[in-house]
This record gives structure tokens, C-alpha cells and sequence, in this order.
């Protein structure tokens, strides 16, 4: 170790996040590795390290023959002030080796606050931050993530975005970077080849030209490169890797537990929802499979918690059998099953009880809406009767704490349904006098809100948010509707960030110089309210010759060349304006399963249909076949 | 409420693994038996968890080659295979020495070996030991130490009774060794103070940056502590 980082690390906060070393941290021999990649996750090590997909990707680059995947987070405050003092450029975690020296530096990005980080991480590394600035020596930066669907806002940062799933893609990168060396191509020459790999989109070979109104008139590709490039997925997920021997962190993370990835994709199609539509299709794994992956993860990391993943868990079919085979193995070993993103429309008392929490008090639904014709339009199914039966349930069953999540500036939405929030609470609150066991206890009913953000390939993406005002109005009507009675506890996120994300969700390539500003004025760690600065994003944007509200507060029209067109996740747009109509309509979408709406992510299947999960003998068959 | 487990641990606590909690480090072991496939007992209680307990907690940046850990092995194990498969499934830096049978309660657990590594970037300046000496060769040195829970916000601490040996070596290049055997228990001397006290009182001769080692626990009587 770095002996000026020995006295550092006992002057910083939580220092055992910055040293490695972790249980079944992968180190490898530098003299048997020809490619080293740095996974940058721009925000803490608390953070990074609860993410899956770290961890798969990381499980699967560190099987490849020549290639080492370390991992780098973000630091804190206190850290950065110290490594620039010192003059320490940022390292890689197994290793203790500055990443700008790496072949390659991957960021995962969740979520657009964690944007300045990724420069600021750059930066900290030593590594030119555009993209036209690096030159052979320079480490090749590439980017996945969900908001890499829409990466255009750091297109001047980033070589490569990696669209998808990166269980395949990102070995096929690396394969041709291996190959590229031995043949001897510089740089250029390898990210024009790059972008011929399917899933692999190099901005720098797309020239994008705008209007006199500021909106996209032109997205054109490089000669010989893909005008479209279309995400990745895996095709069967109980082939595919999964990180059952993973880094056991030595300190404390947010998911500190086993987790268990059921199915990706989601059958429901709420309109609001960006996960919803670009994880399509369906793919569920095989419970013979998971109950495998889920012991060994636990006889291999020793957590005596698991946690089952996916976007809408309740609606994972073999889900009891699921819990059977998995409590066989839990309940003697104490080992803690929890499963979240349950629905209020087919919450199961007797699952919950059967997962120990009979004695567990507090239920969480999410409604989004307060009435049912703006559920409608958002398209999430569930009925006041569905909240109404799962509240009896919970308190029948001694609960006395039920959260309800919503949003404020859906689209459509009216001052009805901005009550209809606080009539919604009412009913829960009568609901719980009627049928709660015990009483005396008391109830607490929390209403949270937060701020819409139309995001991109959703059927709101041509949408306009409502002002940060109007939110504000609508906050206060509830917050008077609610406040009579002492049982309903009303919390609402502050609208300044979800502003901010609107911008960036939907931003263009030309906001890189508005966040480079952002970084330059000091912006960084900006998911965390310490750090963020409101003023502080908008003057920067102002300040590069944009305006905020061009992203924010306008409505697109269906012809207007949205700034990520060249992409696509598999759902068509037109079944997304489709969708769009149809929410004005108020009209239901019914979910994938009742009937498959043609959106189209199907296309993406090779040798199975959306939502199946093949028998063991029949993928045996059709893999003897193959 | 101090009840006594069967059996325990000797293990190290050095290199990277400094910088993990006391906390942390009691997960880490939790985790660890049941990764060993070791059964140990667990809380009864809602939240059961593999129990473990930690004879004194080491500071975070502070290494140690006698931290004693004590449990309850349900495994029908020869005592002599855990710390094998113990370091089989551990961290870098956490390392099991020995797992035994406990003998002497925690309680009695008296004082402790240190060694500390005095670092002077610019050359180890002359007379640090005298300077000791002249601090140290005193009926009683009293200090004041910041409390919450004092009105005053400072308690008052008599160093000398809770120092019974030290001698001062010189070590590798710029540095210089203080072995010292201090209080551990019912009162303890954190090595901190006395350093901070010495740099105190002695500007000149402050170290540019100390390490701290624990060696060896003692009983009162001194012997080692098991």
C-alpha cells in the first residue's frame, strides 16, 4: 500500500471502503494478464457494491484468460480532498494501481445524478476527459447501465456505451480488444470495429446536427456504421452467469445479503416506468435453478439473508414453490428470506407468512395514483379493491404501519386525483378500524410522494414534467387533505433533483458542456443531498447556452427526432406512442401474460417465446439439437 | 449479563484488514463460521445471528497479533482443524492462530503488550528517549481527557499507574520503537493518549506518523492471558 495512503486512511471516514481486499476480491498475475479493466461504479462503495450487475459483470470478466476486472468506486468528500492534496491518482481496489494506466475504465450508470461523478472520477484518475483528447496510451472508457439507453448527455466522456445486458457483450468487447492488439490497430481502429458488434454504440461516429429550435434534425452515422444500434439481452438466463461466488464486502453495504434474481423483464407495462419496457421480454429462471444458485450463495458467502430480485416479484409464477425449496434450506440455518416488490393485487398473507414475518408490522404498496381513471392512464392495474384487501389482510394479520407510494405530475393529472391520494389514506385508515386485530397500538399510514420524471423509451417520453411550482401547489393540497388526521404521515421528496434528472434523462449530447460546467463549478456526489447544489446545475446550464426548460417543460411531438433514436431496446415507438394514446384514453393495457400486446422486445428472443421457462428436458433437447 | 463461552479464537488482525470496525469485524466472523460450514451458537430471538464476542475492541488503524474471540462451537470439530478452515474463507489480513478452549473470564483480562512505530519523516531527532524518561519517571502524570459525560468536559486521568513498562528502541530507517505493556481493562490506557501527551509536551519531537501494534494480553499476575 501506497505508505502517504497508510496516513490518509485513518483521517477519512469509513476507510475500509477504499482498501480491497475483501473475501473472494479476485487477484490475478499481472504477468498473465494482457487487458485490464477498471469497473468504475460513480458513487460509494456502500452503493457499488450492492449492485448485481457489478458483480456479474465483474464474475464473468475475471473468467476470461489475460483479463482483470478490479473494481474502483467513488470516493467521498473527505477522500477526494485528501487524493488530490497528496496528488494520489485514483486506484484500483485489488491491485492499489491507478486505472488511468487500465486498458479499459467501465462505469455502470443507474441513475443521471451519478453523472458528474463519472467525470470528476476521470479526472481524479488522470485520464482525458473527452473522448477526441485521448490518445493511444489513454485507458478506452465505456459505459452500461440502465441510463446508457439514453447516454447522449455523456457522449463527449464516453468511447463505447454498452446497451443491455453486458453478459455477452462485454466479452466480445474485450475479445476484439485482445485481438486488435495483436494485430496491431490503433485506437480508431478499434472503436470503428466495436460499433460493428451488436449491443456496442461509439457516439464519436455519429454526427448529430439541430434545428434552429434546438430540437435534432439529424442523427448520421459514420460510413459503415450501424444507424441503429439495438440493446443486448440474454437469452437464457439459467445458462448464463451468475455470481454465486462473489465479493463478501468487510464492512457494512446497503444490500449486505444474498440476492437472487428470479426473472428480468416485467409482464406489467406501467407507462411511467423505464425498467418496465426496456428490460423486455420476459425471461423467468427455472426454480430448480435458482434453488441451486440461492444455497450454494448462501453456503458460499455465509449471509444469513436473501433476497429475491426482480422488478415485480409477486408475479414470478413458480414463486411458493420457489419459497418452499429455498425455506427447506433457510429456516434450520436461520437464514432470512425476504421478497420485495410484491403487488397489492396479489399479496399472499400466507406467503408472508410462511416467510416468517407474520411478526413483521409494516407493508409496502404503491398505488402511484390516488383515483382509478389516472391508474388507468398510467396503467397500473391495480384497484382500490386490490389496496383495500391487502390492507385487511395486513391488519387481520396484526400490521399496523402500511406505506403508500405516489407520484405528482403524471400526466393528466388533476387536482381529483391529487385528493383522490388523501381519500385513498382515508380509506386504508377506516380500513385498518374495521379490521385490525389489536388496536390500542394505534396506525400509521405514511403517503409519500414524488416528483414524475418522463424518461426516455417510455410511453411518457414526448411529455412534458409540470413545473416545480405546480408540484409544490399539488404537495400543499395534499398535505392540507391529509392533515386532520394524525394517523397519515405525509413525506414528499423535494422536486430540485427529480428537475435536474428530467433534464439529463432526456438530455442531448450537447448538455456534456453544461455538466462538465456542473463538475468544474464543484459538482459531484450529487445523488447525495449534502452535495447537490440546485443553483448550481442551473446556472451551469444557463450558463453553456441551454435552457433548462427546453428539456424539461416541452411536449414532444410524435415526428419530433428524439435525441436517442439511434437506439433501440426492442419496443417499438410506434406501440410506445400507441400506449401514449391510449393512456390519454384512460384506457388499460391488459399485462403481457392475459395477452401479448406485440410490442415487439419479443424480437429479441432467438429459440423461445416472452415469458416461458423451458423445462430442463426440453432445453436439453433443443441445446442436443443445436 | 458477561456470560462466558466455551470456546475461543486467537487470531490476527493486520495489513488491509486494520481498517475494518470492530463492528464489521464481528460480521466478518459470523459470516466466516458459516462459510467454514463451523455451526457456532446463535441469538435466540427474532433476528438470529451466528454470536460472537470480541475480548477488547481494536481501534480501527490498529493491528493486532492476540485478538481473542470467544463462541460457542456446535460442529462436532477437532478444535485443532478450525483454524484452518477458518483461514480457508477469510479476508486478507485475518488470520486464526489458534482456537481453544476459553479458560480465563474476560473480565480478568488485565494489560497489554504494545508495539509502536514512531515514524519521523525528516530523521528520528535526538534524545526522543530521555524525553520519555523525564515524562514518564514521575510519581504521576495527570491528564485531561475530553468526556461527554462530565460537566466540565474533560475527566482527569492519571497516566503513570497504567503504564508498567517501556523501553524505546531504535527500529528501521526514521523510525523508533516503543515497546510498552499497558492497562487493558477497568481502567485502560489507550496508547493514543500517552502518545498525544508525549507529542504534546514535546512538539519537537512529535512523530510524523505512529503505528500501533498490539502483541500480547496479559492477567494481572502476568501471565498470558488464554
Amino acid at each position: 500500500m501506497d505508505p502517504r495512503l497508510e496516513r490518509i486512511l485513518l483521517r477519512v471516514q469509513k476507510p475500509a471502503r477504499y482498501t480491497g481486499g475483501e473475501y473472494h476480491a479476485v487477484i490475478k498475475d499481472k504477468n498473465e494478464v494482457n487487458t485490464r479493466f477498471a469497473f468504475c461504479f460513480p458513487d460509494t462503495y456502500e452503493i457499488g457494491m450492492s449492485n448485481l450487475g457489478m458483480r456479474i459483470l465483474y464474475g464473468i470478466m475475471n473468467e476470461m484468460e489475460g483479463v482483470w476486472c478490479e473494481r474502483c468506486f467513488a470516493p467521498w468528500g473527505d477522500m477526494e480532498a485528501e487524493m488530490r492534496q497528496a496528488n494520489i491518482p485514483l486506484w484500483a481496489l485489488e491491485s492499489g494501481d491507478p486505472i488511468r494506466d487500465f486498458d479499459f475504465i467501465g462505469f455502470s450508470l443507474g441513475y443521471e445524478m451519478a453523472y458528474t461523478n463519472v467525470l470528476n472520477m476521470l479526472d481524479l484518475a488522470g485520464v482525458p476527459l473527452h473522448t477526441w483528447e485521448r490518445g493511444e496510451d489513454d485507458p478506452i472508457v465505456v459505459a452500461g447501465g440502465t441510463c446508457a439507453y439514453n447516454g447522449e448527455p455523456l457522449a463527449d466522456f464516453v468511447d463505447i456505451f454498452s446497451l443491455g445486458e453486458g453478459e455477452n457483450v462485454t466479452s466480445e468487447m474485450l475479445e476484439l480488444y485482445q485481438n486488435c492488439r495483436q494485430e496491431g490497430w490503433n485506437r480508431a481502429d478499434y472503436l470503428r470495429k466495436a460499433a460493428q458488434i451488436p449491443g456496442l454504440y461509439v457516439p464519436s461516429l455519429y454526427q448529430v446536427t439541430y434545428n434552429e429550435d434546438g430540437t435534432v434534425a439529424a442523427i448520421t452515422p459514420e460510413e459503415g456504421v450501424p444507424p441503429v444500434v439495438t440493446k443486448r439481452i440474454v437469452q437464457d438466463l439459467d445458462q448464463s452467469y451468475f455470481p454465486i461466488k462473489t465479493i463478501i464486502p468487510s464492512t457494512e453495504i446497503v444490500h449486505d445479503r444474498v440476492m437472487l434474481e428470479v426473472f428480468r423483464g416485467c409482464i406489467r407495462g406501467c407507462r411511467f416506468c423505464q425498467a418496465g419496457y426496456c428490460y423486455r421480454p420476459v425471461r423467468p429462471k427455472s426454480p430448480d435453478k435458482l434453488l441451486e444458485q440461492g444455497i450454494e450463495s448462501c453456503k458460499l458467502s455465509g449471509y444469513q439473508e436473501m433476497t429475491l430480485s426482480s422488478l415485480s416479484t409477486s408475479d414470478y409464477r413458480p414463486l411458493e414453490q420457489l419459497c418452499d425449496g429455498l425455506l427447506g434450506y433457510c429456516e434450520p440455518r436461520n437464514i432470512n428470506l425476504s421478497v420485495p416488490s410484491l403487488r397489492a393485487d396479489n399479496f399472499s398473507m400466507a406467503l408472508e407468512q410462511r416467510l416468517q414475518r407474520a411478526r413483521k408490522s409494516s407493508f409496502t404498496f404503491a398505488p402511484e395514483a390516488g383515483t382509478q381513471r389516472l391508474r388507468d392512464t398510467i396503467n397500473k392495474n391495480v384497484t382500490e379493491a386490490d389496496l383495500m384487501n391487502a390492507c385487511k389482510t395486513v391488519f387481520e394479520g396484526g400490521g399496523n404501519a402500511v406505506k403508500l407510494y405516489f407520484m405528482l405530475g403524471l400526466p393528466t393529472e388533476t387536482d381529483e386525483d391529487v385528493l383522490g391520494i388523501a381519500d385513498l389514506a382515508q380509506k386504508v385508515y377506516l380500513n385498518w378500524k374495521q379490521n385490525a386485530s389489536y388496536r390500542a397500538r394505534g396506525v400509521r399510514i405514511t403517503v409519500s410522494t414524488s416528483f414524475f420524471v418522463p424518461k426516455p423509451f417510455t410511453p411518457f417520453q414526448w411529455e412534458p414534467q409540470i413545473t416545480m411550482e405546480e408540484y409544490q401547489r399539488r404537495v400543499d393540497l395534499l398535505r392540507n387533505a391529509v392533515k386532520s388526521n394524525k394517523s397519515i404521515i405525509y413525506d414528499w421528496h423535494d422536486p430540485d433533483t427529480s428537475y435536474v434528472e428530467a433534464i439529463l434523462a432526456r438530455g442531448d449530447r450537447r448538455l456534456g458542456s453544461a455538466i462538465e460546467e456542473v463538475w468544474r463549478r464543484g459538482g459531484r456526489l450529487d445523488a447525495w443531498s449534502e452535495y447537490f447544489d440546485f443553483d448550481r446545475w442551473i446556472d451551469s446550464i444557463r450558463s453553456v447556452g441551454l435552457d433548462p426548460e427546453f428539456y424539461v417543460r416541452r411536449e414532444r411531438p410524435y415526428e419530433e427526432l428524439l435525441p436517442w433514436s439511434m437506439i433501440s431496446v426492442g419496443v417499438r415507438p410506434s406501440y410506445l406512442w400507441r400506449e401514449r394514446n391510449q393512456a390519454y384514453k384512460s384506457v388499460v393495457t391488459p399485462d403481457c401474460r392475459k395477452q401479448c400486446m406485440g410490442c415487439g422486445a419479443d424480437r429479441l428472443l432467438c429459440d423461445r417465446k416472452c415469458d416461458e421457462i423451458l423445462p430442463i428436458s426440453a432445453r436439453a433437447r433443443t441445446e442436443g439439437e443445436g | 449479563m458477561a456470560q462466558m463461552h466455551r470456546h475461543r479464537l486467537r487470531y490476527e488482525k493486520t495489513g488491509r484488514a486494520i481498517y475494518i470496525s470492530h463492528l464489521d469485524t464481528m460480521a466478518l466472523f459470523q459470516r466466516a463460521f458459516l462459510r467454514a460450514g463451523l455451526s457456532i451458537w446463535q441469538t435466540e430471538g427474532f433476528n438470529r445471528h451466528a454470536y460472537v464476542s470480541i475480548a477488547l475492541p481494536l481501534s480501527v488503524g490498529f493491528s493486532s497479533v492476540c485478538e481473542v474471540m470467544e463462541f460457542d462451537l456446535e460442529s462436532e470439530v477437532p478444535l485443532e482443524e478450525v483454524p484452518e478452515r477458518l483461514n480457508a474463507v477469510l479476508p486478507e489480513g485475518v488470520r486464526v492462530l489458534e482456537c481453544y478452549e476459553a479458560r480465563d473470564p474476560f473480565k480478568l483480562l488485565r494489560m497489554l503488550d504494545w508495539q509502536i512505530t514512531l515514524e519521523y519523516d525528516n530523521g528520528v531527532p535526538d534524545g526522543v528517549e530521555e524525553a520519555f524518561r523525564k515524562m514518564l519517571d514521575v510519581p504521576g502524570l495527570v491528564i485531561q481527557k475530553p468526556s461527554k459525560k462530565s460537566k466540565k468536559g474533560f475527566t482527569e486521568l492519571d497516566l503513570i499507574p497504567m503504564i508498567f513498562d517501556w523501553h524505546i528502541e531504535p527500529a528501521e530507517e526514521r523510525t523508533l520503537r516503543l515497546n510498552c505493556r499497558l492497562a487493558a481493562q477497568n481502567p485502560s490506557l489507550n496508547p493514543q493518549l500517552l502518545l498525544e501527551t508525549f507529542s504534546e509536551r514535546c512538539p519537537s519531537m512529535a512523530p510524523d506518523f505512529i503505528r500501533y501494534r498490539r502483541k500480547e494480553i496479559y492477567l494481572e499476575n502476568g501471565e498470558k492471558f488464554r
